[in-house]
């Protein structure tokens, strides 16, 4: 039996360096369509926008189309276009997406001094000027209430991914499914469950704890699945060999598996405090405001950066706003400072090599 | 001589010590707060919402156009901030999915690996930004830029009854809010969907590759396929938090609320039940807030189908995983 030669096209031999020709078309696809693109804008005065979806994406992909059918073929004319759309795409939601951080830096750091730091709100209006006043009392509500949200939601949150991974319990798929509807949970439907369990009713006014609170059903998924994650990586055996040695299921827990998850139960608890220390309508329903510093979490309001940036983006004066942008950046701050620290204890430590 | 192995037994710890069977007690309880949370969220809430739902009628409430309370009887219906809800993140998913999943594939299948690594890293620190920075980026930055683009759409294509417009402005319109949450929700279902990308089998990508498919052909007829279930459940996933999103369109948007704005998206009417909560809340008596807290269980009710429908979906589409 003769196997019918195959007649391959000329084109298809990816191994082959591209020829000169090729790499002019690469180099001009690259450039051309940007330029033209540019210089009809000048030219036109047409708004950037519309040449930038009616110029120069078309211009483009019919470039990149003719590049990649000299390169590949006619089976090249589709990769062209995917190509470009994709990068365009990316690249398009990457810059606006960087314009919100970089206008929170360039604007916020125009409103920050280190009074803006340490200083309350008390006597301070709309009005005021930029050299007085600041959001310390925010920093210290937003510290007490997130730090009491991570006392009571961590232990809970920790010993679910206990149950859900290492026992044998009969709900686990039930719990996993209402974990994933609580993520979903609207954060006002949160402040509005607080408020009518403890403030409508009478039992509190509006205090540091119910805030904590009403973060709790919004923290607790985070949490508890991060950790689930990574429990689930802890290899089978090491189990197995805490158990084939004789220890009981809660010391192989804590003496085995959780210091081998150690660092993934620490970035689900930092990936929780980033999920919640931005929530502002749930706080706005159950802290309310505070112009002054309350350290007691169990009485009076408090203010949070959240809320803070929210009550002064409301006013809408020049200097109020400003205050608004400051506090964006303060949390952007605390943000990128959790997220660092999640990162780096979450890297593959290296093997440490014992000398002797 | 043979002999055969012994199979490796199953090993199952079970609770022989009185610690064991509190370590086990503890987080079983532990694990049944969801339940109790869940519960007593919707215990609250409708305990409250109650009297709204019978002054109101509930039909009436989630259909009806409406919300005076000047005059007796009192109209409290959120059927306008319903639709608006829904048809702002159903446009928001809209303009998100093609972006996320171009992030994603740009990310797995085109960038080298360092530029990935870092892209990586940028995204999932971008889903972390608080609502309310989006919300004050929307309003001070965008908002502007956006008020533009709405009149240049409305210029170009105003003969397609959506991007009709006749009132004076475009600023605050469904069509704003819709992107600025499109925005935001992009990184979520782009860190989904590039998990999902980079757990596929590359074999059927090479195989693909090999019997002559070009990149094109094979994103559109074996990468995407595969991960559809996957994408999907991070499309919903990214639907309910757009649904319960509050500030970010709080800020950007005008509600109205005798009349439903069917598609109009330009005009700045719109509704949403978050935004509405948030707005009324304030100066509420005690019958009104009633009527706040039945919206708030409407939302929640629709959020937990749309969520359901996500776990669903997701837990069919990766079979590998156990419970």
């Amino acid at each position: 039996m003769t196997v019918a030669a195959v007649s391959r096209p000329k084109t298809a031999e990816p191994w082959k360096a591209f020829s000169g020709r090729v790499k002019l078309a690469i180099a001009l696809s690259s450039v051309l369509p940007a330029a033209f693109a540019l210089v009809y804008m000048f030219l036109s005065a047409s708004p950037f926008i519309v040449v930038l979806f009616t110029v120069f994406l078309p211009l483009q992909i019919i470039a990149a189309s003719i590049t990649a059918y000299l390169a590949h073929g006619r089976r090249g004319i589709l990769d062209g276009l995917l190509v470009v759309v994709t990068i365009f795409l990316s690249v398009f939601v990457l810059v606006m997406l960087l314009s919100v951080v970089w206008s929170v830096i360039q604007i916020g750091s125009q409103a920050i001094s280190p009074h803006f730091f340490y200083q309350n709100n008390k006597y301070v209006g709309p009005t005021t000027d930029l050299s007085y006043g600041g959001l310390g009392h925010s920093i210290v509500g937003t510290l007490l209430v997130v730090a009491f949200t991570t006392i009571i939601t961590v232990p809970l949150g920790i010993t679910t991914a206990v149950y859900i991974t290492e026992t044998e319990g009969k709900s686990r798929g039930l719990i996993r499914t209402l974990l994933q509807a609580m993520s979903g949970l609207p954060s006002v439907v949160a402040g509005l469950f607080i408020y009518s369990m403890l403030i409508a009713s009478g039992f509190t006014s509006y205090a540091g704890y119910a805030g904590s609170l009403a973060l709790v059903p919004l923290m607790l998924p985070t949490v508890s699945r991060v950790t689930e994650e990574s429990l689930r990586l802890v290899p089978r055996e090491l189990r197995n060999g805490a158990l084939a040695l004789g220890a009981p299921a809660w010391r192989a827990f804590f003496m085995v598996t959780l210091p081998a998850a150690k660092s993934g139960v620490i970035t689900a608890i930092l990936l929780g405090i980033a999920r919640v220390i931005g929530e502002t309508a749930p706080l706005l329903l159950t802290i309310f405001s505070n112009n002054g510093t309350n350290w007691n979490p169990f009485s009076g309001g408090m203010s949070s950066l959240p809320t803070y940036l929210f009550l002064n983006l409301s006013f809408g004066t020049d200097g109020s706003v400003a205050r608004a942008w400051g506090a964006a950046l303060t949390i952007l701050i605390v943000v990128g400072i959790i997220f660092t620290a999640a990162r780096v204890v979450s890297a593959p430590k290296k093997a440490k090599v014992k000398r002797k | 001589m043979s002999q055969t192995a012994p199979k490796p037994r199953k090993l199952r710890a079970k609770p022989f010590q009185l610690a064991d069977r509190i370590f086990f007690g503890v987080s079983t309880t532990a694990a049944y707060s969801a339940i109790v949370i869940i519960f007593l969220i919707l215990f609250f809430l409708m305990q409250r919402a109650f009297p709204a739902f019978e002054e109101q009628g509930i039909i009436p409430f989630i259909t009806g156009a409406g919300w005076d309370t000047s005059t007796e009887p009192w109209i409290m219906h959120i059927g306008p901030q319903l639709y608006g809800t829904l048809l702002i993140a159903a446009m928001a998913t809209a303009i998100a999915i093609p972006m996320a999943i171009s992030v994603a594939y740009f990310i797995v299948f085109l960038a080298p690996k360092r530029l990935a690594a870092a892209a990586v890293i940028l995204i999932d620190l971008l889903a972390a930004i608080p609502s309310v920075v989006i919300g004050l980026w929307g309003l001070m930055i965008f908002g502007p830029v956006a008020v533009e683009w709405a009149a240049i759409l409305n210029e170009s294509l105003g003969f397609i009854p959506i991007f009709a417009h006749d009132s004076g402005t475009f600023a605050n319109s469904p069509f704003i809010a819709s992107v600025v949450l499109g925005i935001m929700i992009v990184p979520i279902i782009a860190s989904v969907t590039r998990e999902i990308f980079s757990q596929m089998d590359q074999e059927i990508i090479k195989a693909s590759l090999a019997l002559g498919g070009n990149q094109e052909s094979t994103l559109r007829r074996v990468i995407l396929p595969t991960s559809a279930g996957g994408i999907v459940g991070g499309v919903l996933l990214a639907l309910g938090r757009a649904m319960g999103e509050t500030v970010a369109i709080y800020f950007v948007l005008n509600l109205v609320y005798d009349k439903f704005n069917w598609m109009q998206i330009l005009e700045p009417e719109g509704g949403n039940i978050a935004s509405l909560i948030l707005s009324k809340f304030g100066e509420a008596s005690d019958r009104e807030l009633a009527a706040l807290m039945a919206a708030g269980v409407v939302l929640f009710v629709v959020t937990l189908i749309v969520n359901a429908l996500a776990s669903y979906i997701v837990v069919k589409a990766q079979p590998w995983r156990k419970f």
